[in-house]
């Protein structure tokens, strides 16, 4: 996953920033996982983090994105590390959803439960969600291209669709 | 938090995946009516970032039949075919693929397939082990691998995962079966085993 990548994939916990226009950011079968985008929209910042599970419940050791609660902080730190600023970032979530009904373990629904605690999160470190493509019962591969900011969905047996575009008033847009 | 393994439990689990999918070939080849051959199964124990990868490609379209295990393990029995591959095996069993007798018909392979293989993991552990009812899903293999995982990766930051090769032999059908404890889970077949620690 080097900076000069086309694309860089984020694996399951894993996040990942860039601020290289032209870059693409790729989560690649998103179940119950929830592929998280944040973008600035009038500069060329972008991030993606593989989310998990809900709740880190104080486990610190875990990759940072593993867990909603920890990814999001940790997310917009990095962007913020980068040059974006945190109050003009915008989020957009793709996943969360039930590939399997799993009987009647109690855990099941983690997709639910990872969107609910991700925008839990977004909600508490004022980051508005614009886009999500998430809930039912199919996987889900989500990219972002660092520059335009436009996010893309696509599901299995269907075609690559464009989920969000930032709205980039007021100011060259980066091509 | 135990997060690797020494080369004996491996052994033992590797052992213990190559006795239980021979289990399950027996029962497959009863119901298919032929030979089935075996893999030697791998204990993949990896960073969950590198665990997707090492089962196949992410954004391949596979059939999965998921089968949760429950009592003394939590754990989740995986079956992955090629699409075309559970074709072939719906018609050795007689039923039109992509219909709903077809689906159920793979379910209820994975059914017995995954039955016998708990069954010979509860005998050799000495574990008692529940099967639930199998669910079946046609998706991007990374979707169903990555959310089998997490079902397990509370606490645990590696992917534990005995995989091993059924190949139906004459036809073009060859399925991926794996067994995939949670962290606990790992812990309880070494006991079993006589390996914990």
């Amino acid at each position: 996953m080097s900076e000069g990548a086309p694309e860089a994939v984020v694996r399951m916990g894993e996040l990942f920033v860039s601020g290289s226009a032209g870059h693409v950011l790729a989560s690649i079968g998103l179940g119950s996982c929830i592929g998280l985008v944040l973008v600035e929209a009038t500069r060329p910042f972008a991030g993606l983090a593989h989310i998990m599970l809900p709740a880190s419940n104080g486990d610190r050791a875990a990759p940072a994105g593993k867990f909603a609660d920890r990814a999001v902080p940790e997310l917009i730190e990095q962007m913020g590390a980068i040059g974006a600023a945190a109050s003009r970032l915008e989020a957009v979530l793709v996943g969360g959803a039930r590939m399997f009904s799993f009987g009647s373990s109690p855990r099941l629904d983690i997709g639910r439960r990872n969107e609910e605690a991700t925008r839990a999160a977004l909600d508490r470190a004022g980051v508005a969600v614009r886009a999500a493509a998430t809930g039912g019962t199919n996987g889900r591969t989500v990219r972002v291209r660092v520059g335009t900011g436009v996010v893309t969905v696509k599901e299995p047996g269907a075609a690559e669709i464009e989920l969000f575009a930032p709205t980039q008033t007021g100011q060259e847009k980066p091509r | 938090m135990k997060t690797t393994y020494s080369d004996q439990q491996l052994d033992a689990l590797r052992e213990l995946a190559n006795i239980g999918s021979g289990t399950a070939a027996t029962a497959l080849s009863r119901l298919v009516g032929r030979t089935i051959d075996v893999s030697v199964p791998t204990a993949l124990a990896l960073p969950l970032a590198e665990a997707v990868d090492a089962v196949g490609t992410p954004d391949e379209t596979v059939t999965a039949v998921v089968m949760p295990i429950s009592g003394d393990l939590d754990a989740i029995v995986l079956l992955l075919f090629p699409p075309a591959d559970a074709e072939v095996l719906c018609e050795l069993l007689g039923v039109r693929a992509g219909s709903e007798v077809g689906r159920s018909a793979l379910g209820e392979i994975g059914n017995i397939l995954g039955s016998a293989y708990v069954g010979a993991l509860g005998v050799m552990t000495g574990l008692e082990l529940d099967p639930s009812p199998p669910e079946t899903a046609t998706d991007m293999l990374g979707a169903i691998v990555a959310t089998v995982l997490a079902n397990g990766a509370e606490e645990s930051d590696v992917a534990f995962v005995l995989d091993s090769n059924l190949d139906v032999e004459g036809a073009e059908c060859s399925l991926s079966f794996m067994l995939v404890p949670d962290r606990v889970g790992v812990g309880e077949v070494l006991a079993g085993l006589g390996l914990a620690g």
